[in-house]
Formats: structure tokens, C-alpha cells, sequence
């Protein structure tokens, strides 16, 4: 798959189940316990963070994924 | 989670919100096809929602949501040194409070010189369902989400 095709396939324009059903795949998530995969993030002003920058600021980190529904 | 997150923030709890992509997308907010368009839905979702925690956005072909397993509305918990110790595949504030308080209680107990180990477990949790208000979260987005949630859904 190439990057473009993976970025229209899991920004889906329609919410049917053959499109959203592929990417829910909470029981292949990383396990606990054991390192996290970082990521870069950007905050909203354009600046570049890494989730393991922040991760490493708290003595715990709340992270919440989600958009508006 | 706004106000839990105010709570516990002098306890060295942090707590950010990450945006992810339209799960819904509709004529209000469609699906995302640029960065550009991807910051002007998380600062809107920052304006309409109310959220007064730190929002950060994901990559566009959503590296980081996928790599933790792509649900709409999971929460995490992550300790200082990287490892994730709480994962729930939607997000309900009185279980991520209640593993909070657990984890603080943790940090103390081993602050006082206990020694602890981790162990395993599973268990469900418990939210409440108002589906009344998520169609209305529905609604934002547009017609469209709503059509289409109803017929995967009903």
C-alpha cells in the first residue's frame, strides 16, 4: 500500500463497515507493561513533539485519542 | 476529562488530547485529505468541545493511532518510563479516575519503600450509554454521519 492510499483508506470519507472495520484493532495494541511505541505529534501551533517527550514530563500520562463524535 | 485532568495535575498526572481523524466524517467535518485542514478540525473540536487539555495531532496517515490500535475514543495511561499500564478501548472518566487513584496509591506505597512488583489483570468496565448525545455529536458532523451510523448501527 502506498502512502497516499493508506492515508485515503484510513481517513475514510464514508462511515461503512468495510472501511472503518480494518482499522479497530484494539487487541493487536501494544501490550502493557512493556516500552511504548513513540510518535512524533504536532501541538496546534505547528510545533513538532514527541509523545515520548511527553510521556517522560509526568509521572503519569493520560493520552485520549479521538476527533469530534 | 477536562476537570479530572485539572485534579490530578499537581499530583504529576498529565493529560493530553490526541486528534486523531473523523470517525464520523460528514458535511460539517469531513474526512481529512491535508495537514492543513487536519489542524483546523483539532482546533474547532478544541473551540466547539471545550477542551482545555493540551490537544496534539497525529500524523495524517494517523502513525501513532493506528499503531495503538486505531479505536475512535481509547485512553491511555502511560508511566514516566514509557510503558503503557492502563488501556481502554473507549473512554469513560470514572474508570481512567479510578486507575489514577490506584496508580498515585502505587507511587506512594513504593515512595514509602515498598517494594512491588506488577502483575496482570483484566477486567471490564462500566459507562454509561446515552445514545441521545451522541447522535447529537452525530449532528455536528452533518447529516451524512448520521445516516450513516444509523444504517451500521441503526
Amino acid at each position: 500500500m502506498t502512502e497516499t492510499d493508506l492515508i485515503t483508506r484510513y481517513n475514510y470519507d464514508a462511515f461503512v463497515p468495510q472501511k472503518f472495520l480494518p482499522w479497530m484493532r484494539f487487541d493487536q495494541s501494544p501490550p502493557l507493561g512493556q516500552p511504548a511505541p513513540d510518535f512524533p505529534l504536532w501541538h496546534l501551533d505547528g510545533r513538532e513533539m514527541r509523545l515520548s517527550t511527553i510521556w517522560s514530563q509526568h509521572l503519569y500520562t493520560v493520552v485520549e485519542f479521538g476527533s469530534f463524535t | 476529562m477536562n476537570a479530572m485532568a485539572d485534579r490530578y495535575a499537581a499530583q504529576g498526572v498529565g493529560a493530553i488530547f490526541l486528534y486523531t481523524h473523523e470517525a464520523h466524517p460528514g458535511e460539517h467535518y469531513p474526512h481529512l485529505t491535508s495537514m492543513e485542514q487536519k489542524f483546523q478540525h483539532a482546533r474547532a473540536l478544541r473551540d466547539v468541545l471545550q477542551v482545555t487539555r493540551p490537544i496534539l495531532v497525529d500524523a495524517l496517515d494517523g502513525a501513532c493511532h493506528r499503531a495503538y490500535g486505531s479505536m475512535p475514543n481509547m485512553t491511555w495511561i502511560f508511566n514516566q518510563a514509557g510503558q503503557p499500564i492502563y488501556k481502554s478501548d473507549w473512554t469513560d472518566a470514572a474508570s481512567v479516575e479510578n486507575a489514577l487513584t490506584y496508580f498515585l496509591d502505587v507511587a506512594a506505597r513504593r515512595h514509602s519503600g515498598a517494594r512491588l512488583v506488577p502483575f496482570r489483570v483484566e477486567r471490564l468496565d462500566y459507562r454509561t450509554q446515552d445514545r441521545a448525545a451522541f447522535y447529537q455529536g452525530l449532528e455536528r458532523n452533518g447529516p451524512k454521519a448520521v445516516e450513516e451510523f444509523r444504517a451500521a448501527f441503526g
